[in-house]
């Protein structure tokens, strides 16, 4: 079903419907449905979502395991397409763009960080982290600009404390190393929005600690807005706002006082 | 950018890789070694062929009355003949022969029974020549020649090429004067005849006109002088050489020829504006048949035939060998491919998560399957390139391979006495060789380009979902 459609006959998407948010909304899911089909059946997970972040907003995403949470934030992340609903992001209709235009849109406009870090394996530290810039350019482009972008690389990862690592594998890293890398990844393209699954889901606390201590404080200097679902309640309170899902809709939307 | 980058990686990452550029620098070595190979026996054969036969042949069907004129038959004057035929301005060379069958048994009969194997008494073809004409119109005169003493039947030359058939100095005849007879080497070996031994050839002679056999056969001694090699087995086999007139006085003929070799000045060029102007020349002499539009008693096309029309058997058989050969091998081509499908899609099994995370990072489906292509590519480019060289180097050296490897398993790969020559024949095609690059390159994208298409259309949440 076209999801113009379905958002007009559904009143409570009525006046977002309008046509692009306003411009300090960098994402924005409306009425946002998500079937799968099971066998011969069709089950939906994501029982139409409306979520926004402002720019610079850090929002926690919260909720029990199997609320669609991972779900909903590869759809807001351009990743998976939704049965119905629009995702706005930096004031453009994703889905409603062509493969090739979202796929820039996702390149430029997002940053991914995985629970389980994510890098290539065939690739140095120092190149996983470049690999962003290498997709949003064509060869000669690239050549031009690597200098640039590899000291750009090399600065991150040198203050997330990996300055002799830059040549190490993926294999030869720690968990945490390798998340740090990750995060370099995400930040190279300077995105306005950090999409993070868990990112210390795999870490132990200390390392988390450093971890978290890095995403954050990057979060907050660049200004970009960071989604950040999490089970960790201290973490969430860390956010200036914090969502929760259950059985896919979102139960409560809170603000919460801005942490130090 | 990130293509270039992540196919060379992973072509490097991976050693199966090696594995399907492997199977490609084989495919395309063989193929370009076999084709040079036949391409060479091809051209050899062509060559060998031609010198033997001269470039036109003149046959006229004497004993069939020329068309419209009752019951008049072709004139058989050869000086008339000749003088129409060397008046073409495309002949350089033409050389009257008589051909006819018989059997030849050496005069020491005993020969007969020690060599049972060699004892059947095949027909051997009698050909009679005018000699220094025949030197003009085909390679004869080297083929008596020692220059040819190359493999397993050495040529014996004649004591002086431009008299062969007179005996060699030391014979001794003991009754009359006998005339000379020159050997196909492979004939002399069988019979271990050398020059000064008899021997005593039989034939029937047949009235051109009635084409009754004319009673009786006849026989009589000729004294070996020399032999030949032309380099084709059953022409080395079966072929003697005599004195035109000695034949035609032996099988008490009064025509005295049966064909017309002919050489032109430059055959490529000429030969069908040669074999036209010929055709309607001799017609006009009176020598041939003009075109009578009845099928069955046209001897009009068959009487004045270029080499190729005589021999088209032959190298149409090559040719198709040619063919059969390159298809055969464009199959290992196709096992090359699959090799390179193999790899490819265990490639993108293996990457499938690789492959989500470059979606992630914003790679679009196309880049991704060109990624994969390029994989293809690579392995494509370094083994066709590969293949090339070695194919091209084992086809400059295939004789001296041959040899190394016939030494080293104990076995005669190349048995130089059946062919027509005495080396492993290559000719090296420029765009044969480009053809079968590209063919290969071509190849091993389609059978790329279906592991590239699956690794496109992956969907990134599968592969990201799970470590
Ligand atoms: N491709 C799919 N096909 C069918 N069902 C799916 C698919 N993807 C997710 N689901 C279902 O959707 C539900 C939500 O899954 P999701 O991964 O979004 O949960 P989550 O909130 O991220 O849970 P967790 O906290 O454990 O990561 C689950 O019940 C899951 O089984
Ligand atoms: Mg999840």
């Amino acid at each position: 079903m076209p999801c113009a459609l379905s958002e007009m006959t559904d009143p409570s998407n009525a006046p977002t419907t309008a046509g692009a948010p306003a411009a300090d909304v960098i994402l924005s899911g409306r009425g946002i449905r998500r079937a799968f089909p099971v066998g011969e059946r069709s089950l939906e997970i994501l029982h139409g979502v409306d979520l926004e972040l402002g720019r610079g907003q850090r929002v926690s995403l919260m909720g029990a395991s199997g609320a669609g949470k991972t779900t909903l934030l590869n759809i807001l992340g351009l990743l998976d397409r939704p049965t119905e609903g629009e995702v706005w992001l930096n004031g453009q209709p994703a889905w409603s763009l062509t493969t090739r235009e979202r796929a820039r849109l996702r390149n430029a406009s997002i940053g991914f960080v995985f629970q389980f870090y994510h890098l290539l394996a065939e690739l140095s530290a120092l190149e996983n982290a470049l690999l962003p810039a290498m997709i949003a350019l064509p060869k000669a482009a690239y050549r031009t600009s690597r200098e640039q972008y590899e000291a750009k690389a090399v600065e991150m990862l040198e203050r997330f404390g990996l300055g002799d690592r830059l040549k190490h594998r993926p294999g030869q890293l720690s968990g945490g190393e390798q998340q740090r890398v990750a995060i370099a990844r995400a930040l190279l393209l300077d995105p306005p929005l950090i999409i993070a699954d868990e990112p210390t889901g795999n870490l132990d606390s200390t390392t988390e600690e450093q971890v978290l201590e890095i995403l954050l404080e990057e979060q907050a200097t660049r200004h970009a807005a960071l989604l950040l679902v999490t089970h960790d309640k201290r973490l969430a309170q860390r956010c200036e706002r914090m969502v929760h899902m259950e059985d896919g809709l979102i139960q409560a939307d809170s603000a919460l006082p801005i942490p130090t | 950018m990130y293509r270039w980058f992540l196919s060379l990686r992973y072509l490097r990452a991976r050693r199966t890789n090696w594995i399907g550029a492997a199977g490609i620098t084989v495919a395309v070595a063989a193929l370009i070694l076999i084709l040079s190979i036949m391409s060479g026996f091809l051209q050899e054969s062509r060559n060998h062929l031609r010198g033997n036969l001269g470039d036109l042949i003149i046959m006229p069907n004497q004993d069939s009355p020329l068309s419209g004129s009752g019951r008049v038959l072709p004139k058989t004057d050869e000086a008339a003949m000749m003088e129409i035929v060397r008046a073409n301005p495309h002949v350089s060379g033409a050389s009257l022969q008589m051909a006819w069958y018989g059997m030849l048994v050496p005069d020491s009969k005993s020969a007969l029974l020690k060599h049972p194997v060699f004892g059947d008494l095949s027909l051997i073809h009698l050909v009679g020549i005018d000699v220094p004409d025949e030197y003009g119109a085909s390679d004869l005169q080297e083929n008596m020649q020692a220059s040819e003493n190359t493999g397993s039947f050495k040529v014996t030359p004649v004591a002086d090429l431009q008299h062969p058939f007179d005996p060699p100095p030391f014979y001794r005849s003991e009754g009359a004067p006998k005339a000379g007879i020159v050997l196909g080497a492979q004939l002399a070996a069988a019979w271990n005849l050398h020059p000064g031994d008899e021997v005593e050839l039989f034939s029937l002679g047949v009235d051109p006109i009635t084409r009754s056999v004319e009673g009786q056969g006849c026989n009589r001694t000729f004294v070996v002088t020399g032999t030949f090699r032309s380099g084709e087995n059953a022409m080395d086999m079966e072929r003697v050489y005599v004195d035109r007139r000695a034949l035609a006085d032996m099988l008490g003929r009064t025509t005295a020829w049966s064909q017309v070799l002919v050489k032109l000045h430059d055959y490529e060029a000429d030969k069908v504006g040669a074999v036209a102007s010929l055709r309607s020349s001799l017609a006009e002499g009176g020598f041939v048949h003009r075109p009578s539009g009845d099928n069955a008693s046209d001897y009009y096309r068959t009487e004045v035939r270029t080499w190729e029309d005589l021999r088209g058997n032959l190298l149409g058989a090559i040719e198709n060998e040619k063919s059969l050969m390159g298809i055969m091998l464009s199959l290992v081509m196709v096992v090359a491919g699959f090799t390179v499908f193999a790899i490819l899609s265990m490639m993108v099994s293996e990457k499938r998560r690789d492959i989500g995370i470059l979606t992630a990072l914003g790679a679009h489906p196309s880049g991704v399957m060109s990624l994969f292509l390029m994989i293809g590519c690579w392995q494509a480019f370094l083994g066709a390139s590969l293949g090339a060289v070695l194919g091209v180097l084992g086809a400059l050296n295939i004789d001296a391979i041959e040899t190394k490897l016939s030494r080293w398993f104990g076995i005669q790969i190349f048995d130089r006495s059946i062919y027509l020559f005495d080396h492993i024949p290559s000719v090296i095609e420029v765009t044969g060789v480009a053809m079968i690059v590209l063919g290969a390159v071509t190849c091993t994208l389609v059978f790329a380009a279906v592991p590239a298409w699956r690794a496109a259309r992956l969907n990134p949440i599968d592969a990201l979902r799970f470590e």
